[in-house]
């Protein structure tokens, strides 16, 4: 076991090293969502929701950190192990001894050290420009929250990994399958509403809006969501499941 | 540049057999849909020796090797390496032995010696890292990334990652397929570094002159079936081929002023005569013997030529497509 976990953490070790390498890669996985929380930020300031004393850049805040997990989680892990499975560099690491595990155990290991480093990132800077902080004695909760949704979004990574089947659309296909989803989900625009009712209920059913909405409660203080917790949890039952049914080792 | 050997003091790894027999394949069998591809194959691969799985592509040589590298499971016969069965013990086996497949990649943006770092982690007595860059001739190349080495220096990579673990047997398949004579010449020098370490190899290629040059035994296998098997010697003579004898015509003979010598084939084709034998020293005997009748003293330009290796190739795949 100790040696299952030692390779793993060499292996993270080794991932971090090479995304960080990989220069425009890694400034642009943290420019986007920072981009993105500083111009669409900027104006919310001084707004407030309609019919309360909420501001805007309270709600607005945690969602860009639920956008961010997606990011970290979903889009580079699944473009990720898209890209070394049409490599061919899974075809290799099962050529030796290195326990399946230890392998995924890194991969997953880094993309929550990149998660972490993305949300602390957006979290730090949201509260410096904005004022917007988590609520007090709300820190353990927005970080159970944020956990929570990287694991998720992770499972849904790697199941969405084995749907992509060229290199070339790995990036396109992972965010493409997301973005609009995140965008009717009100994550960039608090304010957002007026969808029609059926679309409402299709984007209840996402992930997205779930993970925004917990997040969102660490923020704000709005109903506890309880059903946000459960879609959470089948979602990542539904990603894993179907990760370990599709997984290839080859392409 | 010249073939660089290198040479170390660790001794041969111990022989993994009792009986000196690394790989052992009896009535191997393999269908896919219905349609069988491998057609009942037999043969032993030696501990320390190189071994070649010689054929045209199509042959059935990458199936043969994903077999014994536990990745497929056969449809029938028995197969032992290192004295396990592959398709059983994957884990075990790749523990001891290293795997060069015909092509995958390598990670973007990680360096060469950091990458045979993190592989000799994988094994649990790995080689030395300087020691592997030498062997593969990579050690000039170790804080480069990976995507910026060429087609042969990547070959070279996936030697010394398929050599980090110390393993006793190493499977090598086509490892010069696509490259430059240059690439092909240093990959054979670090082919050879490999077999000098007392490795036993196993490689398929549809070369002959890299089976020629490399193996110390080598199995024809066409269409599924294997041919031939032995040393290239051993193939070639099996292969039906004779040797051939050849000398400069006397003028006394081609002017028919005496006679051939008698059992003796022989075809006086201008300057040159010549004969084929199964039996190269009582031929050699007679001929001689016939000379010195006739005075012809030692003959001229005799020379005694091996069957080759190319022609029993070719004899055997005249015809096959590739």
């Amino acid at each position: 076991m100790s040696r299952t976990v030692r390779l793993a953490v060499r292996q993270a070790v080794l991932e971090q090293r090479s995304f960080w390498r990989s220069t425009e890669y890694a400034l642009f996985t943290f420019a986007f969502p920072l981009m993105i929380l500083l111009l669409i930020g900027a104006a919310n300031v001084g707004s407030h929701l309609p019919g309360t004393h909420i501001k805007n850049t309270t709600v607005f805040v945690p969602g860009i950190l639920a956008f961010s997990v997606i990011v970290a989680a979903y889009v580079n892990l699944g473009s990720k192990v898209a890209v070394l499975r049409h490599d061919g560099v899974l075809k290799r690491i099962r050529t030796t001894p290195l326990p399946a595990g230890a392998y995924l155990g890194g991969l997953l290991a880094s993309t929550v050290v990149t998660a972490t480093l993305i949300t602390a990132c957006i979290g730090l800077i949201g509260w410096l420009a904005f004022g917007a902080g988590p609520r007090t004695g709300e820190l353990l909760a927005l970080a159970g929250g944020l956990v929570l949704g990287t694991v998720c979004f992770a499972a849904l990574g790697l199941a969405i990994s084995s749907v992509i089947t060229s290199a070339e659309s790995a990036g396109p296909v992972a965010y493409a399958s997301f973005l609009p989803i995140a965008i009717i989900s009100g994550v960039f625009d608090p304010t957002f509403s007026g969808l029609p009712a059926w679309l409402s209920r299709v984007v209840a059913i996402f992930p997205v809006k779930a993970l925004a909405e917990l997040l969102q409660n660490s923020y704000a203080v709005r109903p506890f969501p309880a059903w946000d917790l459960v879609n959470l949890a089948l979602w990542t039952a539904a990603g894993g499941a179907f990760a370990v049914w599709r997984f290839r080792w080859h392409s | 540049m010249t073939d660089t050997r290198v040479t170390f003091e660790r001794p041969p790894a111990p022989a993994p057999a009792a009986d000196g027999t690394a790989v052992h394949v009896r009535g191997l069998r393999m269908s896919f849909g219905g349609t069988e591809v491998l057609h009942g194959l037999n043969f032993e691969v030696r501990c320390g020796e190189v071994f070649c799985l010689l054929g045209p592509n199509g042959a059935g040589k990458t199936t043969t090797l994903e077999i014994l590298e536990g990745f497929r499971v056969p449809s029938g016969g028995r197969v032992r390496v290192l004295g396990l069965d592959p398709a059983a013990q994957p884990a075990r086996l790749r523990e001891r032995a290293g795997i060069v497949l015909q092509e995958c990649g390598f990670p973007r943006r990680v360096r060469v010696a950091e990458l045979i770092d993190l592989w000799r982690s994988y094994y649990p007595n790995p080689r030395p890292l300087g020691e592997l860059l030498d062997v593969v001739e990579l050690a000039e190349a170790r804080n480069t990334q990976v995507r910026r080495l060429s087609g042969g220096q990547r070959r070279r990579l996936d030697f010394a990652l398929a050599l980090s673990g110390d393993p006793e047997l190493i499977f090598l398949d086509e490892p010069t397929t696509g490259f430059d004579p240059e690439a092909r010449r240093r990959c054979w020098a670090a082919i050879e570094n490999l077999r000098g370490f007392g490795k036993t190899i196993l490689l398929t290629t549809h070369y002959l002159d890299e089976a020629e040059r490399l193996a110390d035994r080598i199995a024809i296998l066409r269409a599924g079936r294997i041919e031939l098997v032995g040393t290239t010697h051993e193939v070639a003579v099996r292969g039906g081929l004779a040797t051939r004898i050849s000398f400069t015509t006397p003028s006394a003979l081609r002017r028919g002023h005496i006679p051939p010598p008698d059992g003796i084939d022989l075809t006086i084709s201008g300057p040159e005569s010549v004969c084929h034998t199964a039996h190269v020293a009582m031929t050699l005997r007679l001929l001689l013997a016939w000379a010195t009748e006739h005075r012809l003293g030692d003959l001229d330009g005799l020379a005694v030529t091996a069957p080759r290796l190319e022609d029993t190739y070719l004899q055997l795949t005249s015809g096959d497509p590739g």
